[in-house]
């Protein structure tokens, strides 16, 4: 898996994950969005168009990361998640909580 | 044909993650160019969460190992992973999918999902999962309905190969108890071949063939494979005409089959007797029927050889399970039967400061002989607790006497008690004559018998005899078939004194002669040595 978290100003963290989001790599990415958080960035948008699979361990890592930025009064939200990804927030219910948008900045319009 | 793809994997967690097993499974698409990836992508999704519940759960954290199969057919995509996780119960029953914010929980609902069966069953410490999903895009419509096919015949074969494992007959030399029904089933039915074929993992053996079929081929190859399906007779006139059946044509080898299964003691079907030809023919009802006796008989002897292991297993277990804890002095032994049992047995126990040794041969062979030797081997150990060498005989003689003389057969026994300070052995030879001494210069005595055999005359007087044994010496004790394994005559006894002499260890004296007696020996060979160690 690669990981790279860019700031963007406004307490906007854009992370881009690369690879497979399994049991393997779920921590690094959930530990990625908690030092955007420490960080003053609350605002995180996880890029998942470079993921090419996203299994229950990954999906747990997002939920995670979703409850520790609302915690600092932000959010968490994803961009164009990958066909297989899509498929695994559909499949679990999870499009509503975990709301998909075509940019970082259709993500964060206000920020 | 239809493309069918198959590959097995064993994990070990840690170091092995996921990722091991993912890649793994980009090996299986590479393979598997017409699989949908939608179907694909559900598979693998079911597959990886299978795995991370397995090493996450099923040994509650801890390091686990487990084996996962994957079979991609037309039809269906088939994984199953068989762990020995600690963990033995696991609710499948409505698993819905937790709540939006629970970060746990959604591995099982995933996997049945996407999944049209996923099953969970412990078996004799095992876990094994079985996860079956239909292919929706582009597949062959499913053959049968999807639920539990899977896990069933998985089981079903595991202990159809447990059994014909525990029957110990796989790779066993042929015998003619079973030749001569292949033979007759040949004649009487005019055909090429007929066979006794037991199927084993992924080959089909013959224990017995007559004509021209081979002893071993592949399983998918194989038409008995399909006979052991079901519990009747399988009849193919002609494979050629059959689809189902028309691959497995083999020219000038077989055309046309007709097989019955055979069972395991626990009814496991392990094989099939088959008569087949490389000539379409017709195959009566009457003929049928004939072939259901054949099988019978085939069956009967399987039974018996069976019977026949288990008893090997007893007899066996009468040895000396144990080596005697006799400080300065070394013993070895070992009991070869030339059939699944036999009259030999050789036993040591302690007793006082010392031990008793024995080494008995009750004449004949197989069962018979056996029963004899096991009398003899308990009522000689309960004796020698009570009185000396001549009195545990004695004993032994009294109690035995009428039982081998009914019998119609007699013993020959020697039976003595070592004193492990002295040296000094005190021994009764009951018409054995087969011990000799190697003395630790390179000389020998053979310590020759006075007495009758055990069942002869009742009323004999038993003397007890002495030798000394000092540091360095041996006594070997053995059974007539060790002289045949040389040249059958008391010389032969000459051959175990240099091997005495050349050995360090009472150990090596048996490991060369178990060699010698490999599949060599008509005769039972038992050797019972005991070695006084060298003066420091």
């Amino acid at each position: 898996m690669d990981i790279t978290v860019v700031h963007h100003p406004f307490g906007v963290a854009e992370v881009t994950v690369g690879g497979r989001l399994n049991m393997v790599t779920a921590a690094r990415m959930r530990e990625a969005i908690e030092q955007a958080v420490d960080a003053n960035h609350p605002n995180v948008a996880v890029d998942l168009s470079q993921v090419v699979f996203l299994d229950s361990s990954g999906l747990g890592a997002l939920v995670a990361g979703l409850k520790a930025v609302r915690a600092s009064g932000g959010d968490l939200r994803l961009v164009r998640p990958a066909e297989q990804a899509q498929l695994v927030l559909e499949l679990t219910n999870m499009g509503s909580v975990l709301q998909s948008f075509d940019s970082v900045g259709a993500a964060f319009p206000h920020a | 044909m239809p493309e069918v793809v198959s590959r097995s994997f064993r994990l070990h967690c840690p170091p092995d993650t996921v990722d091991t097993l993912q890649d793994l499974l980009a090996t299986i698409w590479a393979q598997t160019p017409h699989l949908d990836p939608a179907d694909r992508m559900a598979a693998e999704l079911s597959i990886v969460e299978l795995a991370a519940n397995v090493m996450e759960h099923s040994n509650n954290g801890a390091p686990v190992s487990f084996t996962i199969s994957i079979v991609v057919y037309d039809d269906r995509i088939e994984a199953t992973a068989t762990d020995e996780g600690a963990v033995d119960h696991v609710d499948l029953r409505d698993r819905a999918m937790p709540d939006q914010y629970a970060e746990r929980g959604r591995g099982l609902p995933i996997m049945q999902a996407l999944s049209d069966s996923v099953e969970h069953r412990r078996i004799e410490g095992f876990n094994h999962w079985t996860v079956v999903r239909g292919r929706r895009h582009g597949g062959a419509p499913p053959r049968k309905a999807m639920p539990s096919i899977s896990i069933a015949g998985v089981i079903d074969e595991m202990a159809r190969q447990r059994a014909l494992d525990d029957m110990g007959i796989l790779d066993t030399p042929p015998e003619e108890r079973f030749d001569r029904v292949t033979r007759l089933a040949r004649q009487f039915f005019g055909v090429e071949t007929a066979a006794v074929n037991l199927i084993d993992g992924d080959r089909q053996w013959a224990k017995a063939v007559s004509g021209i079929g081979p002893v071993e081929m592949p399983r998918d190859e194989s038409m008995c494979t399909v006979t052991i399906q079901g519990d009747g007779p399988l009849v193919v006139p002609e494979l050629t005409a059959d689809p189902a059946h028309a691959h497995k044509m083999v020219p000038g080898l077989i055309n046309f089959y007709a097989g019955f299964p055979l069972y395991a003691p626990g009814g496991e079907r392990i094989g099939a007797f088959c008569v087949y030809d490389s000539q379409p023919r017709h195959f009566s009802a009457r003929e049928t029927e004939m072939l259901r006796d054949l099988a019978g008989w085939v069956q009967q002897e399987l039974t018996v050889s069976q019977e026949l292991s288990r008893a090997s297993e007893v007899q066996q277990g009468l040895l000396p399970q144990q080596l005697l804890s006799l400080p300065g002095w070394k013993t070895a032994g070992v009991c070869i039967p030339a059939r699944a049992v036999g009259g030999d047995f050789y036993d040591w126990y302690p007793v006082g400061e010392g031990a008793a040794l024995t080494l008995a041969d009750a004449m004949g062979k197989g069962i018979a002989a056996a029963i004899i030797a096991a009398t003899v081997r308990a009522v000689l150990r309960s004796a020698a607790r009570f009185g000396d060498v001549a009195g545990a005989v004695d004993a032994a003689s009294a109690a035995l006497t009428v039982d081998l003389d009914n019998a119609g057969v007699f013993v020959t026994a020697f039976h003595s008690r070592l004193d492990m300070d002295s040296g000094v052995l005190s021994y009764v030879d009951a018409g054995h004559g087969l011990s000799i001494v190697a003395r630790a210069d390179g000389s020998s005595q053979r310590l020759r018998s006075t007495a009758p055999p055990l069942g002869v005359d009742p009323e004999t007087e038993w003397q007890v005899q002495t030798v000394q044994l000092d540091p360095g010496d041996t006594l070997i004790v053995v059974s007539d078939g060790v002289l045949d394994l040389y040249d059958g005559t008391l010389h032969s006894l000459d051959n175990l004194v240099t091997l005495a002499l050349l050995a360090q260890d009472p150990w090596e004296i048996i490991e060369a002669i178990r060699a010698r007696a490999r599949g060599a020996s008509s005769d039972d060979v038992t050797v019972l040595i005991v070695r006084r160690d060298d003066a420091d």
